[in-house]
């Protein structure tokens, strides 16, 4: 069992910012490793206005807008507000003139490590209106400024420009490419049916992939983004497991055995495919080789199976099995060996997922009767609850970095989807139209 | 992966600049996310299973690293910025590819209910399926699915486990009573096709069923 430390060094001049980035496993899926760690320290990053520059009076702050809450969101760097700390943000320009120098020296003197600022406008001819868009960074500590980026698109890609930037700061700042840009897809009620959506992961610009008129449940993405794998139904009648291609909607069966057949989960790799099928009689765990079509069966007993989900290393599944009762968690290897289980605190936890940086596994546990997020360690030695209160829990999904969950809840009223921070903290809202919207999984980072 | 970014990580503690981080994740980082946008279907069409059951496989394995993400620059050269993810579009209102259904409810056959959390039949819910029994051995060629249906508590994928069960429950004491196993299928809904929506008990019990339906002529 080895961990490496990766410590992101932000060097400038004599100053030495360190923000530890994280630490990666190099294999063992027992590792604990903190996507967030205690004694990790946030960047303190102040944004110094997206100005306009000839356009509509909306477009500088909105862009602000988006940006302030993708950075909020990175959990890489602490949004501080600059006039609070007295500091003006007038139009600061793209250079190091005397007017920004002031800005500059003000913020290091408050201790705001990065400052951000720039302007976008809004060029329409006859034809199309096209936005511009330029952001900047200045280092306090290295007295620097490190540099900036040049945007253009549509007015309908504004949001889209605000979360590349927002990724380049903490791609900057981490070398991990970030989650602004990432998705998320689920299932939202349409009158009796549910279709596939998918949409951006602060829940803007939601598009709708299925629109069979029956049921899709529980999505899962491809590990290269481009495909969803899913649970549907041929003639109402059997459940199977379908894939569709996100940029042509082209859509396939790729498990129809008979039976239930649900819960699929691609390996990292993408060589296997985990599901659960009840073709056998009750509901199993199956493997399928998505090169040979070999399938081989993981489980056999008397009692359900299902829910598979892999270490990040693939060499290890988290299942869900009610062999000894109520539905509790257990770990196997990815071929069917050294079965044990993993939960004894309940009677009832179910939908476990790995996280990316397979320090814990989370899933949902009943506790006082009520469906709740439960996080535990793969080695059963820590275990936290991450939601309190009334509602019914389901479906968590792990940000590509770690540091965050979505997943549905009823807690409002009808099922939404609603983002958690990895430690329990800052629950976010993300649905808010619809009768009913479920089953979010986060997409891998582009 | 992993032993790509520890190299990195220490050459960072080693005092590398970070202007040089893009060269420390995968190749892949440089020739972003389209490349791999015309393999496709790299693995073939939809119908050469080897095994029955079994439909084609796309390779899905390749990551794209950091994609579009360029790293920041003292002069930075315009970027287009395209709508991100590609995504076909669907129309809701399109009639291609709606399921019809081909059972239907029947008046002469009674639903079955269960307990919280059971799939057991209770000695009440026996009358029901008594009932069912007798109706299918006087409607001799009607086949009849059971779907076996939950509350909205628990998880989605554990409740499609649990309304099999149900459903299955409910099929085999009537094929103990006597209907032909051939006659009866099962399908379950989980808790996605609720029939009362309340947050009570009241409703809740309502949606733990098996719910009997014929097939139709067509």
């Amino acid at each position: 069992m080895t961990q490496v430390k990766l410590i992101s060094a932000w060097l400038g001049g004599v100053l030495l910012l360190a923000g530890v980035v994280g630490i990666l496993e190099s294999g063992a899926a027992d590792v604990f490793l903190e996507a967030t760690r205690p004694d990790f320290q946030k960047i303190s990053l102040g944004v110094a206005g997206i100005h306009n520059a000839g356009g509509p009076d909306w477009l500088g702050g909105r862009i602000e807008e988006v940006l302030k809450r993708d950075v909020k969101r990175s959990l890489v760097f602490d949004l501080v507000d600059l006039p609070s700390l007295g500091i003006q943000t007038p139009d600061i320009g793209n250079g190091m003139g005397a007017g920004s120098k002031a800005v500059f020296k003000q913020a290091a003197e408050k201790g705001v490590s990065v400052l951000v600022w720039g302007k976008a406008g809004l060029k329409e001819t006859d034809k199309e209106a096209d936005v511009n868009m330029e952001g900047f960074v200045y280092d306090s500590g290295s007295d620097e400024l490190v540099g900036g980026k040049r945007y253009a698109g549509s007015p309908s890609v504004v949001r889209l420009m605000a979360h590349r930037f927002a990724d380049e700061l903490v791609f900057r700042y981490t070398g991990e490419p970030g989650i602004a840009r990432t998705k998320i897809a689920y299932v939202a009620e349409q009158g009796t049916a549910r279709e596939l959506f998918v949409m951006d992961y602060d829940g803007y610009d939601a598009r709708q992939l299925t629109a069979d008129g029956f049921l899709n449940l529980m999505p899962q993405w491809s590990p290269d983004r481009r495909f969803l794998i899913f649970t549907a139904y041929r003639n109402r009648n059997t459940q199977d497991i379908d894939m569709i291609e996100l940029a042509t909607g082209k859509r396939w069966t790729v498990i129809s055995l008979g039976g239930l057949n649900i819960t699929p989960a691609l390996s990292p790799d993408g060589n296997f495919l985990a599901f659960a099928s009840s073709h056998e009689g009750n509901s199993e765990l199956y493997r399928l080789d998505t090169r040979t079509k070999a399938i081989q069966r993981l489980t056999v007993n008397p009692s359900g199976d299902l829910s598979p989900s892999w270490s990040p290393n693939g060499r290890e599944l988290v299942f869900v099995s009610d062999r000894g009762g109520g539905p509790q968690l257990f770990l196997m290897g990815s071929e069917g060996s050294n079965v044990r289980r993993l939960t004894f605190e309940g009677d009832y936890n179910a939908a476990p997922v790995w996280s990316p940086r397979g320090n814990w596994i989370a899933y949902v546990c009943r506790t006082h009767k009520e469906y709740k997020l439960c996080v535990i360690s793969p080695d059963g030695q820590k275990r936290r609850q991450l939601t309190t209160g009334p509602g019914v829990d389901d479906s968590p999904s792990w940000s590509p970095d770690g540091r965050h969950l979505v997943f549905s809840s009823t807690a409002d009223g009808k099922s939404h989807i609603y983002m958690i921070d990895a430690d329990g903290k800052d629950i976010e809202r993300l649905t808010f139209q619809g009768t009913h919207n479920s089953a979010p999984s986060w997409s891998p980072a582009s | 992966m992993n032993q790509t970014l520890c190299t990195c990580g220490v050459a960072l503690v080693m005092g590398v600049a970070l202007i040089g981080m893009p060269g420390c994740s995968k190749k892949s980082v440089q020739s972003g996310g389209d490349s791999q946008g015309t393999q496709g279907m790299a693995k073939g069409g939809s119908s050469d299973s080897s095994r029955s059951g079994v439909g084609s496989f796309p390779d899905t394995g390749v990551q794209s690293g950091s994609g579009e993400l360029r790293g920041l620059d003292k002069n930075p050269s315009e970027e287009r910025v395209g709508s991100g993810t590609m995504l076909a579009k669907v129309d809701p209102s399109s009639s291609a590819g709606r399921q019809m259904d081909e059972f239907r409810a029947e008046a002469g056959l009674r639903d079955v209910f269960f307990a919280y959390d059971s799939w057991t039949i209770s000695e009440e819910e026996r009358q029901a399926l008594n009932r069912n029994a007798e109706w299918m051995k006087s409607n001799s060629s009607a086949l009849v699915k059971v779907e076996g249906h939950c509350d909205e508590r628990g998880t989605s994928a554990y409740n499609l486990v649990l309304g099999e069960k149900r459903a299955k429950a409910a099929r085999n004491y009537l094929v103990e009573l006597g209907v032909g196993a051939n006659r009866l299928s099962v399908v379950s809904y989980g808790k996605e096709r609720p029939s009362c929506n309340e947050h009570a008990e009241s409703c809740y019990q309502q949606n733990r069923r098996g719910h009997l339906v014929v097939k139709t002529g067509r």
